[in-house]
């Protein structure tokens, strides 16, 4: 597996989230996983049972910590208690690389609880990897971004995502946590091509992808992490693989969540893709 | 484009109005028959570029009901039993304007029902009885979610009682309601008869799950100065009410130990990075832990 600067030189295979209804199983059977992800934000406690089960968890498995309420992209920067609150589980769990979503979520002391898309304004842009950059320094580990699935776009962007994404990742010197379900979701909400954006990624920044499944309707997607993941998303993954090489892969499932085995099958799978993928970059280099 | 900040409350302002047409009729509220304000469309048009699939209305939509049905599940999900006592349609009145009124500013949904008492004991679309009644028992009730992560000190041992400094355990909290709201989990509907104030404790007990009992009116003033720390003597060195009986402080100290609400004051150090005391073998009740789980939110067209 590929290993770099932002995953803290620690290289990891296939993963699956951590979610309460496999507590029982992974700590009874103690299934062969390569890592875990666990959100952040369920373990920012002063204790009782969350702490408990993590600190088991911990004593088998590989954890990566992936938060839902960092918020980069707020206007007015990041919360130094959270940042307080999260630097001390980072302490606890020595994750190797930390992730959180390419978004804004607060005004004015107000929480949204959502991933909520940022203008693609270079403003944006320097206004985010300043509120990252104090982020890394803060934590001292290294941060990965990851592009969140949207339901629409701003009037006067001045870029695209996947430029946002990039210039972002270049000025605050961070990773890219690649959700390619969610490259996927945005792209049939927001009309474009997903291979634009996959193919423009710097790929030397990818620290991990993010693969999932989705609802969808009529008219737009909605990301549900309820359901396997879809062919297109695969292919996705495997262009993703080709260009970044074996990154470290985790399959999200949030809603109806089946059982372990379910998951972990579902999560497997991306193996052989990702063999496929790494096969068709060994053809290229050869020919 | 606007400055980001102006963008962002913008945004947020929309988002925050409350719910109209198919997306409130996907809830529990109480249906409106009328559509997007001007002032939400306006917003809309200005910041959301349409497409040939959704229009800039539709778009900003999209974040106003996944904002709304997230946090309107979430708080519910926090006080059932106040829904049950309430009436459907009264609860989703309160819990509407307990949104509107106090947006959450916490980083976790987990607090979102941390200012609902509060909020009722103020609100007009109460009368006096139920306001007091129901703000103690949302009061009771956000009670069980604070214990769930609060932290866990080390039990004082026997030999130690004497010189330690004590503090009571932080997963036990103390409350004293005007109301004995702890009655409501009884009743089909709002029925108060008697309301006589009560002392409580509510803790989390060994099986993670939350327990509760009632606390005598001295007994609940010496757990308070516990709560404050100090060595044994100090919890005697103010008089209380009435002077408790040898008897009666050997038996509330005697429950309390059983119970391990008494536990050693940390150092600083201990408290930065708290360590659950560890029990694999209890039930597992998981439930909540997941309660900040990722964007996802299932939505019907």
């Amino acid at each position: 597996m590929s290993a770099s600067r932002f995953t803290g030189g620690v290289e990891l295979a296939t993963g699956i989230g951590l979610r309460s209804p496999h507590y029982r199983h992974i700590l009874s059977e103690k299934p062969t996983v390569g890592w875990f992800e666990i959100i952040s934000e369920n373990y920012m406690v002063e204790g009782g049972r969350p702490l408990e089960v993590l600190d088991m968890i911990m004593e088998q498995y590989r954890v990566v910590q992936h938060g839902v309420g960092l918020y980069p992209g707020n206007a007015n920067g990041i919360d130094r208690d959270h940042l307080k609150r999260l630097k001390r589980l980072v302490k606890r769990t020595k994750t190797p690389w930390i992730s959180d979503h390419l978004c804004w979520g607060s005004i004015d002391g107000r929480m949204s609880h959502d991933l909520l898309p940022i203008p693609f304004t270079f403003e944006s842009a320097r206004k985010t990897a300043e509120n990252l950059r104090m982020t890394q320094d803060f934590l001292e580990v290294p941060l990965a971004m990851e592009n969140v699935s949207s339901y629409g776009e701003f009037n006067g962007n001045e870029m695209t995502e996947w430029e946002f994404l990039a210039e972002v990742a270049e000025l605050a010197d961070v990773g890219i946590l690649l959700d390619v379900n969610n490259i996927y979701v945005s792209a049939i909400n927001n009309e474009f091509d997903p291979l634009d954006y996959v193919n423009f990624v710097p790929p030397e920044r990818v620290a991990q992808i993010h693969i999932a499944g989705h609802s969808r309707y009529e008219r737009f997607i909605v990301d549900t992490h309820d359901h396997p993941v879809v062919d297109p998303v695969w292919k996705l993954y495997e262009r993703a693989i080709e260009r970044c090489g074996p990154v470290a892969t985790l399959l999200e499932w949030d809603g109806k969540i089946p059982s372990f085995e379910e998951v972990w099958t579902e999560a497997k799978k991306s193996e052989a893709w990702r063999d496929a993928a790494l096969a068709k970059k060994g053809d290229h280099a050869a020919a | 484009m606007r400055p980001l900040d102006e963008i962002q409350r913008e945004f947020f302002s929309a988002v925050q109005m409350p719910l109209r047409g198919r997306s409130r009729e996907s809830t529990e509220l109480a249906p409106n028959d009328e559509g997007h304000s001007p002032v939400f469309l306006a917003i809309a048009d200005e910041l959301m570029k349409p497409g040939s699939n959704l229009s800039s209305a539709e778009r900003l939509e999209l974040y106003h009901r996944q904002y709304w049905f997230r946090l309107l599940d979430s708080v519910a999900e926090d006080f059932p039993v106040l829904q049950k006592i309430a009436g459907e349609e009264t609860f989703w009145k309160l819990i509407e304007a307990y949104l509107t009124a106090l947006p959450s500013n916490s980083f976790t949904l987990r607090h979102l029902g941390g200012r609902m008492a509060d909020f009722i004991a103020g609100w007009d679309g109460l009368d006096k009885t139920r306001q007091r009644w129901f703000a103690a028992l949302a009061r009771l009730e956000y009670a069980y979610m604070e214990i769930y992560e609060a932290a866990e000190w080390e039990p004082v041992p026997p030999e130690r009682f004497m010189d330690a400094e004590l503090a009571l355990q932080p997963h036990v909290i103390l409350l004293d309601l005007p109301v004995p709201a702890d009655r409501c989990a009884e009743w089909e509907d709002f029925s108060p008869d008697d309301e006589t104030p009560v002392y409580l404790a509510i803790w989390r007990g060994e099986s993670g799950a939350h327990s509760q009992c009632r606390l005598e009116g001295i007994e609940f003033e010496l757990l308070k100065r516990l709560r404050k720390r100090g060595l044994l003597e100090s919890l005697f060195a103010e008089p209380t009410e009435h002077e408790p009986s040898p008897d009666e402080v050997a038996r509330w100290f005697a429950s309390w130990q059983q119970r391990k609400w008494i536990a050693l004051s940390p150092t600083a150090d201990v408290e930065e990075f708290p360590t659950p005391v560890r029990r694999r073998e209890r039930d597992n009740d998981w439930s909540g832990v997941d309660k900040m789980g990722s964007q996802a939110r299932a939505m019907e067209d």
